[in-house]
């Protein structure tokens, strides 16, 4: 039958056959495409929002000025002004939420972790060899980490 | 809905009633229309619309952003290689806002110390060999370098993250859309959508991906996305002692903002220019062995 | 006393030379991904074997023909695993189809390989084969039978002018075939040439250099697995067939490394800023798989092996020619193997900060990932053999049923 139009049969049935792949392929499309795929650009759109509701740690300076207000005022005025309270507090996320979650504690460890003598840091920066530096038993026995200065 | 989708359907089918010039092609049509119309009736079955539901929701798990318009934003971050003092606050602060998985290897952002020695005796070259290391990152600080004191002519630590490129080379390899450039400037990662293939982190020219031990997808910095569209500063910025690294929006600078002026008062360079991925992350007082 | 404070010392990794950005540590494409562009080299090479017969008329080599491309069928299914099960999210694979990236090679990878299985390789065999499969789904009883019905798709309809037809559009399909050969493997190729972060890979010699390596591979196999089934089947040698395909694989093997050649001598000339790692890395941790395996066992000795037949063809007796027709194409599988190794492998051992080097560890036992893939890579590259054993049960039986029909000989039909 096909022959007489010059069609031969296998040629219809390959032709049938790749219409099916390719109506599949589109039926696959349609279903698997996520719903805000494209809606910026060619990723899925949501994919922003997942990112932006991720759970905080650090809490961020400002979240500490609702109750220290007068610990940033004093940190302020002096070197140690850069600094967030976070630095050297650590993260306080949770003790923001509660405030009796305490935070990390600091120890001679964290001075020294910024201002021991390293030649691979900037001159401007007040380093200290300990060999040479080593008055007294503990760091905060004469600084104090709020006033570094004085 | 259902009746807009028959509605849709309606116009797909074609109509069967046309008349049919070769006689033998009749049952091909047939064919093709009655395939057409069990696929069309597929679609519109309320089981198929749950089919279609379902998948989504395996792939879609919180709708749209709220409140927070990306394209009204354009983060950027720089670095003032002369403020960095190597102390790795900010590799261990990215570490714990972003769970970063712990080891030798796995950074989002992390610290190299340069050590440029004195050159030899004799030699044609103004300087010496360089040294690099960065142990875990950076991320407890650094101990003593192991070169002596006298053979140093100069050193420098110098922090890396994601480059944020315009041309990112990452997006540009990611077979399925799942890493891109939001609209902000950020290049961000779905992890729902990635297949885990690892070719954005061949294609990246800084060593800035990784692939995740446990999810098995692909991860880099985010700029802290969840802070930064929360109006606070990317982690890394927030404990940096010395404001080595500078943070912000290039759409809408604030009174004195740092990185206007950073972008004003600096020379700045990138890092592998010549690979044209013009990354949008600036440097200031970069030495030439910096790669 | 101040309170002991000390910073970890460095962490001297042993698998680390030199520095390397730390994500650099462990390297991400392991021995499934040396494996991927091996397999899909088999294929495209085996290809173009069967195509010389088809559309060169190479009349010598047609008791190859159906080996080859069944052999490159049986690859080309096996050639989608390694990389399916090395992803992190195998399921979720699927998506390089639905939402391809398009300016990702990767993404065109979903393509590319339906349209080479679907438009090339199944096309070709079919129009070979519906003769056959009308034939013997009448002389067969039981299972076998309906998977020869099967395999007609309903069309029985085997006279001669309907014949004609299988041989014209078999042509058509070869011709196309040869185009989609080099891309399904230059396409490979462009995986890695197109990644300007590593200078190993960047290279626009690349896709090239991997379209030559996969067709002299693909010859390779074609050569080693005739000799290995006339050796089963008992059948007489056809040394006429052996030697012309020899030729061809000579020629081939002359050209890849001719152009593999040349991008050496191109990056040493050029001398780029990565040229101090690259050849410190030849010369050093990939010695043995570059210098000795891929360059002087895998292309240097079949090289002179192979060019000396054409010259002293006549003065070499045919069990001697055969010996080492079959060496040089155990030694070129080999280097071609270690080739894809070097790229891959080679590829992710230096740091991109040029400034270092970190290792490979394979381990064959199952306790750690890395040596699951490595079992499992074993595993998938003995698969392809596997499904062509089945194949040649089925489509070039010993026996054929039915009245005529003589093994390891294309069906005239087909002619």
């Amino acid at each position: 039958m096909a022959r007489k139009n010059g069609i031969p049969p296998q040629l219809v049935r390959l032709v049938l056959v790749t219409l099916a792949i390719i109506a599949l392929y589109f039926t696959a499309r349609y279903f698997m495409t996520p719903e805000t795929f494209g809606q910026f650009g060619f990723y899925r759109g949501a994919s922003l929002n997942e990112h932006a509701t991720r759970p905080l740690s650090f809490a961020g300076k400002e979240s500490c000025r609702n109750c220290h207000e007068e610990a940033l005022q004093l940190v302020s005025q002096f070197e140690h002004k850069t600094l967030s309270c976070e630095t050297c507090h650590g993260p306080a996320m949770s003790h923001v939420i509660d405030p009796e979650t305490p935070l990390v504690k600091i120890e001679d460890g964290s001075c020294l972790r910024c201002h021991r003598s390293d030649p691979s840091r900037p001159s401007w920066l007040a380093q200290i060899s300990l060999d040479d530096h080593y008055e007294s038993d503990s760091c905060t026995d004469c600084h104090t980490p709020h006033q570094p200065n004085e | 809905m259902i009746t807009t989708r028959v509605i849709a359907v309606r116009i797909v089918i074609p109509p069967t009633n046309r008349t049919n010039k070769v006689k033998s092609s009749i049952t091909r049509r047939k064919l093709i229309s009655l395939t057409g119309k069990a696929l069309a009736g597929f679609v519109s079955l309320a089981t198929a619309r749950k089919a279609k539901g379902a998948v989504r929701k395996f792939m879609v798990k919180t709708p749209a952003p709220k409140g927070y318009d990306p394209t009204k934003h354009k983060w950027l971050m720089a670095f003032d290689i002369e403020q960095c003092i190597g102390c790795g606050m900010c590799v261990q602060a990215c570490e714990l806002e972003n769970k970063v998985p712990p080891g030798p290897t796995y950074f989002r952002t992390w610290i190299e110390r340069y050590v440029i020695k004195r050159r030899k005796p004799g030699s044609s070259r103004a300087r010496g060999e360089t040294q690099v290391d960065s142990p875990s990152g950076g991320i407890n600080g650094f101990p003593p370098t192991s070169v002596p004191r006298e053979e140093i002519l100069k050193s420098f630590y110098v922090p890396k993250l994601c480059n944020l490129c315009v041309d990112s080379p990452c997006v540009q390899a990611c077979p399925v859309g799942a890493t891109f450039d939001a609209p902000d400037g950020v290049v961000l990662v779905d992890p729902n959508y990635c297949i885990g293939c690892g070719f954005c982190i061949q294609a990246c020219p800084y060593g800035c991906r990784f692939m995740h031990p446990e999810t098995g997808t692909a991860e880099k910095c985010t700029l802290c996305y969840h802070r930064i569209t929360r109006s606070l500063l990317p982690a890394c910025v927030e404990v940096c002692p010395t404001e080595a690294r500078i943070f912000g929006d290039l759409k809408n600078p604030v009174d004195d903002d740092p990185l206007m002026q950073f972008i004003e008062k600096n020379k700045v360079q990138t890092l592998k220019p010549h690979l044209g991925t013009s990354p949008r992350v600036l440097y200031a007082g970069m030495d030439k062995e910096v790669r | 006393m101040m309170s002991a404070y000390e910073i970890p010392a460095t962490d001297v990794l042993p698998q680390v030379e030199g520095y390397i950005y730390p994500n650099e540590l462990n390297l991400l494409w392991g021995d499934l991904i040396v494996l991927y562009p091996y397999i899909t080299g088999l294929v495209a090479g085996a290809f173009i074997l069967a195509s010389l017969v088809r559309v060169f008329k190479v009349k010598a080599l047609e008791p190859t023909y159906r080996l080859a491309l069944l052999t490159s069928l049986a690859f080309l299914l096996a050639a989608p695993l390694p990389l399916l099960f090395h992803l992190g999210h195998p399921e979720r694979s699927l998506q390089v189809m639905i939402t391809p990236h398009l300016s990702s090679p990767m993404a065109i990878f979903g393509f590319v390989y339906a349209w080479y299985l679907m438009a090339v390789l199944l096309l070709e065999l079919w129009f070979d084969y519906r003769k056959d499969f009308v034939l013997w789904s009448r002389y067969t009883t039981g299972p076998k039978r309906w998977l020869y019905l099967i395999f007609t798709l309903g069309v029985t309809d085997i006279s001669e002018e309907s014949l004609k037809y299988d041989a014209r559009l078999c042509n058509i399909v070869t011709i196309i075939g040869i185009p989609s050969a080099f891309l399904l493997h230059g396409y490979v190729g462009f995986i890695f040439g197109s990644v300007k972060a590593n200078p190993w890979w960047g290279n626009v010699l690349m896709p090239i250099i991997f379209i030559f390596s996969a067709i002299v591979s693909g010859i390779a196999l074609c050569l080693f697995l005739f000799m290995i089934i006339s050796q089963a089947r008992r059948l007489k040698m056809d040394m006429d067939c052996l030697d012309v395909t020899a030729k061809f694989l000579f020629y081939t093997l002359i050209i890849a490394a001719a152009i593999e050649s040349l991008d050496w001598i191109h990056r040493l000339y050029e001398a780029e800023e990565s040229i101090h790692i690259i050849k410190t890395l030849a010369t050093g941790k990939l010695f043995v798989s570059i210098v000795v395996i891929q360059a002087f066992l895998g292309s240097a000795v079949p090289l002179v092996l192979l060019g000396l037949i054409q010259i002293f063809k006549k003065d070499i007796a045919a069990r001697a020619r055969e010996w080492i027709y079959f060496l040089s194409s155990v030694l070129i599988l080999i280097g071609v193997l270690a080739m894809r190794w070097n790229v891959v492998i080679g590829g992710q051992l230096f740091s991109k900060s040029l400034r270092g080097f970190t290792t490979y560890k394979m381990e064959l036992a199952m306790a750690s990932h890395e040596g699951f893939t490595m079992s499992f890579a074993l595993v998938l590259l003995i698969l392809p053999f596997v499904i062509l054993w089945v194949f040649l049960k089925l489509f070039m039986p010993v026996e054929e049923p039915g009245p005529k029909g003589e093994p390891l000989t294309r069906a005239e039909t087909s002619a």
